[in-house]
């Protein structure tokens, strides 16, 4: 009873139906990601189409998301093991060898973009001309960071992401003797002054002065979310009050604990780095009398402790430092040309796209060149007949 | 067979080979200057060392939208236009070169009362400046795919008339006695006002790099004259300059035939290789060789069809030699365009455009040399001109020859990715051509061939999996181009989107073959729709406005694809109905 539904589910899963419907629907999926973008931006559109399993839509007369589409992590998962069905069917001979190397090929270049999908780190480094960064930053996600900054040489930070965060109550801070009571988060917010004869939740710094309205959440490339937060800092049964944190407040605020003075900002979220980049020179040069931009370059001072390496590496375009598993690329820059900004890409897979090209490529061509060779010869035999 | 009917296509061929030799030679001098010469002088400008021609063709097909025009009974060329906009900005200024076809715009400068006419001169236009200006100005901070139709009309006069503008105050402030004038007032009251505006507005830079000075900083004469006032050296190219202007004003061929001789010399001391460079791209310039190709192949693809009808045997060789003459003249012309460039033969949509009509015919006369039915003719001579006629509406938007932004500035990828894409958009727009006609053939002719339906069927297949592998192998190479410079290797990018849906749309006609779903019509019927989706990707992304790629947003082509994507689909249709659809009904009758 099971064995021939096993059978019949993996017939289906390997024919070729299958491949043109999920081609279909991938071309499909393609077209409304691309379309997407002008609202939702290049990354909205490929979370809610590419990298979901299921393609959600909030319709105004329903409370809940509809699953309206298949998304393309979906349909290529499927289409991975109708590849793979379908290559471990072709038959073993060197007539069959092209379509192999193709079929695997492509298995690949699946999986890489599995691997990126699910693994890959997008963020950035902003370096102005002669400051040194050891950390890159998120483009969207936030953290509620608290600092201590009691030693004057060092700087001991503590973070909070704002996926805790928006999971609310108390978070305790491990290291200090500090636990976070987080009153209301909002994902994105305006803020603005609080017009008389209204309270806020704040009691402490510049909270209490402040509405806060909640917005809703923006996806759009450029767009920045203003994440708040109401929290209250609680140590050793004392409250220091209530704050609010915001990205959109740019001065941090302070409290002091038992000697410490800690620092409360509500920013990116940053990684840090076991090394630190320095930004010795910032160049835009532009072809001469226009402003067309003819190379953007960022030489960096890389200082590695760990390796006992300091060395002096130049960024520019299509020339990007991979260094320690990321990739630093020229990606902007501000501030009158002082300030560069590098993208930092972190993708375990990134060699399998060129394993599969390579495959693929030759695939192609024996596959083709086998084709052309029977097609000659079909011919030949004809005039010879 | 007489003589004529043995060796019309060789004769044909011949003879469009000659055409294309006649735009490639010098025209005369104009009332006596060496208005040719004056073109071929090297100027600097949008970053990169031309000569004087191209930039009065440039600007005129920018402001006029053709090369020439004709006024007060004979024909102006580029190089005389120019002159009189330097020189002369009085008769310039009376010459109708600005067209306006906005019926809003018309409105604005209230030419709607006087004349039908779409063509007014700078004095014309002269008391509606100050609006102009103005409405250009509130229209400039909205987003270009935000802005109506009069918006877009009056910013793109505006510019054209602000491209005018300068150009008249380019070498002499325009309305001031001229260049000799500015020389000997030197040091008096207002000379450094004069030339600080002289410094602004300059379009282009024409005093080569003095000895010593660093390789790339040409002056223009505003910033010449500047140095000169503070009682730095004078620039050795001002004289022969004011001569020049000096005489073409006082009507002196001999005079300004002589200083422009001065000119030369001088550039051939301080730059020794920018007058032969120039000199090539004026005969480039010239030759219009895509302009030619046009018309090559149009006359090739009328002798394709009426080989259908009349005279196969003559007629069908006569439409191969054309397309083989087209194809000579635009393979010149991509040559030409890659050593003037020094770059891989893609480096915009314009030259995209180009490349993409030559695959197409370069494919075509391989499939006709394969299977000798005169359909590779006719459609690569028609996808040729037609590609052409795209190419040069997109070259309207000014120089095509222009510097590569920062992250395409890399021959190596402009040469391998963008190359091998566009030859896949080429096969796959030659499969489409081919299945459209297997669909209006099987309309048009009265006794169905089974034969040549396979042929044609045969034909679009090879070329499907030929595009396949092209548009494949450009997209991966493009992942990596990306990874190299972005650092990943897809980003679901419009423009590479478009890339992956050409491939998986060949994919599927492929697979869909191959598992027997769909036969030869229906093979032909989704080869169409490859057209479609070339044509979007090619196109279409770039209207979107989003994206790393977007380097080039249009808003008139909007129209043409909307037009273009709708006759594929109507072309679908034809082709997937049975050939029988026309013929009445036999249950009719019974």
């Amino acid at each position: 009873m099971i064995k021939p539904l096993a059978l019949q589910t993996w017939k289906f899963l390997k024919s070729i139906q299958l491949t043109i419907v999920l081609l279909a629907l991938l071309m499909a999926l393609v077209v409304l990601c691309t379309l997407a973008q002008v609202e939702m931006g290049t990354a909205g559109a490929v979370n809610a189409y590419m990298r979901s399993f299921i393609v959600w839509r909030q319709f105004s007369a329903l409370p809940f998301p509809v699953p309206v589409f298949p998304g393309a992590a979906l349909v290529g998962l499927l289409l991975t093991i109708n590849l793979t069905g379908k290559t471990l069917e072709l038959k073993r001979t060197w007539a069959k060898s092209g379509l192999w190397l193709i079929h695997a090929g492509l298995v690949v270049l699946f999986a890489g973009e599995f691997v990126a999908g699910m693994l890959q780190v997008d963020t950035n480094m902003s370096i102005e001309v002669g400051q040194t960064v050891n950390y890159v930053q998120s483009y969207k996600s936030m953290e509620l960071a608290v600092i201590d900054v009691t030693d004057p040489t060092w700087d001991e930070v503590y973070s909070i992401p704002d996926s805790e965060l928006s999971r609310g109550g108390a978070i305790p801070i491990p290291g200090t003797p500090l636990t976070m009571n987080v009153k209301k988060y909002f994902a994105n917010a305006e803020l603005s002054n609080l017009p008389a004869g209204q309270t806020s939740m704040a009691t402490a710094g510049v909270g209490p002065g402040v509405l806060v309205v909640e917005q809703p959440t923006v996806t759009a490339d450029g767009e920045m979310n203003q994440a708040s937060a109401f929290v209250e800092p609680v140590a050793g049964g004392r409250s220091y009050g209530v704050w609010l944190a915001s990205a959109a407040i740019g001065a941090p605020q302070s409290f002091t604990h038992e000697g410490h003075t800690y620092l409360l900002t509500m920013r990116l979220r940053r990684l840090y780095l076991p090394y630190a980049f320095t930004l010795k020179q910032f160049r835009h040069d532009v072809y001469p009398g226009t402003d067309i931009p003819k190379n953007f370059s960022s030489l960096v001072q890389v200082v590695n402790p760990s390796q006992k390496e300091s060395r002096e590496v130049l960024i520019y375009m299509n020339q990007p430092l991979r260094y320690e598993g990321k990739t630093f690329y020229q990606a902007s820059f501000g501030k009158n040309d002082t300030l560069s900004v590098l993208s930092v890409v972190e993708n375990p897979g990134w060699l399998l796209p060129y394993v599969s090209c390579v495959l693929v490529s030759i695939g192609l061509l024996v596959h083709f060149a086998i084709v052309l060779r029977r097609s000659l010869k079909r011919r030949q035999d004809k005039k010879e007949a | 067979m007489n003589f004529l009917t043995k060796y019309l296509s060789w004769i044909a061929g011949g003879l469009a080979l000659a055409l294309a030799l006649t735009f490639a030679l010098p025209s005369g001098k104009v009332r006596g200057f060496d208005a040719s010469g004056f073109g071929t002088l090297p100027i600097l400008e949008g970053g990169r060392v031309k000569p004087l021609d191209s930039v009065a063709r440039n600007s005129l097909l920018v402001i006029h939208s053709r090369q020439g025009f004709r006024h007060a009974g004979h024909n102006v060329g580029p190089d005389e236009w120019l002159l009189d906009v330097l020189f002369r900005p009085q008769v310039a200024d009376q010459q109708p070169i600005f067209v306006i076809d906005d019926l809003d715009v018309l409105g604005l400068i209230g030419a709607k009362q006087t004349t039908a006419r779409n063509y007014f001169s700078f004095s014309e236009l002269g008391p509606h400046l100050d609006e102009i200006q103005k409405q250009a100005a509130t229209a400039q901070p909205i987003a270009p795919q935000k802005r109506t139709r009069f918006q877009s009309s009056v910013i793109n006069l505006f510019e054209r008339v602000f491209l005018y503008y300068k150009l008249r105050n380019t070498l002499q402030l325009a309305g001031s006695p001229g260049l000799a004038w500015e020389l000997q007032s030197l040091g008096s009251k207002d000379a450094s006002l004069r030339h600080q505006d002289l410094v602004q507005l300059a379009h282009f830079r024409i005093l080569p790099p003095t000895a010593g000075a660093p390789p790339e900083a040409w002056q223009s004469v505003g910033q010449a004259l500047t140095t000169a006032n503070m009682g730095g050296p004078l620039h050795p190219g001002l004289t022969p300059l004011a001569k020049m202007n000096a005489a073409y004003l006082s009507n002196d061929p001999a005079g300004f035939n002589q200083a422009l001789a001065d000119m030369n010399g001088l550039v051939n001391t301080l730059k020794p290789d920018a007058l032969g460079h120039s000199g090539r791209e004026v005969v480039f310039n010239r030759s219009q060789p895509f302009f030619v190709g046009m018309i090559i192949f149009l006359a090739s693809f009328m002798a394709a069809c009426i080989s259908w009808v009349y005279k196969p045997e003559v007629l069908r060789p006569t439409a191969y030699a054309l397309l083989f003459s087209g194809a000579i003249v635009h393979t010149l012309g991509l040559a030409a365009r890659i050593i003037l460039q020094g770059r891989p033969p893609v480096t915009n949509l314009y030259s995209s455009a180009v490349f993409v009509g030559w695959g197409v015919v370069i494919l075509g006369l391989l499939v006709e040399k394969m299977y000798r039915k005169g359909f590779g003719t006719a459609m690569a001579s028609i996808f040729g001109f037609a590609s052409l006629i795209v190419a040069q509406h997109l070259g309207e938007a000014g120089d095509t020859m222009e510097m590569m932004r920062a992250v395409l500035d890399s021959n190596f990828w402009l040469a391998t990715h963008v190359v091998t894409i566009t030859i896949g958009y080429s096969g796959t727009f030659l499969a489409g051509a081919i299945a459209i006609a297997y669909g209006v053939r099987k309309h048009i002719v009265a006794v169905q061939d089974i034969e040549t339906d396979r042929v044609l069927a045969d034909m679009a297949y090879g070329i499907i999996c030929f595009a396949l592998f092209f548009s494949f192998v450009g997209t991966v190479l493009g992942g990596i181009w990306a990874d190299q410079s972005w650092g990943r290797f897809w980003g679901w990018d419009p423009k590479e989107n478009g890339a992956l849906l050409i491939v998986l749309w060949n994919a599927i006609i492929l697979h869909a073959r191959w598992a027997g779903y769909v036969r030869e019509r229906g093979t032909m019927v989704m080869a169409i729709f490859g057209n479609v989706i070339t044509a979007l990707s090619w196109f279409g992304v770039n209207m979107l406005g989003v994206g790393l790629h977007s380097y080039g947003f249009m808003d008139q082509a909007f129209w043409a694809l909307t037009g273009f994507c709708a006759s594929q689909l109507i072309l679908m249709a034809v082709t997937y109905a049975p050939p029988r659809f026309w013929l009445p009904r036999n249950d009719s009758h019974a």
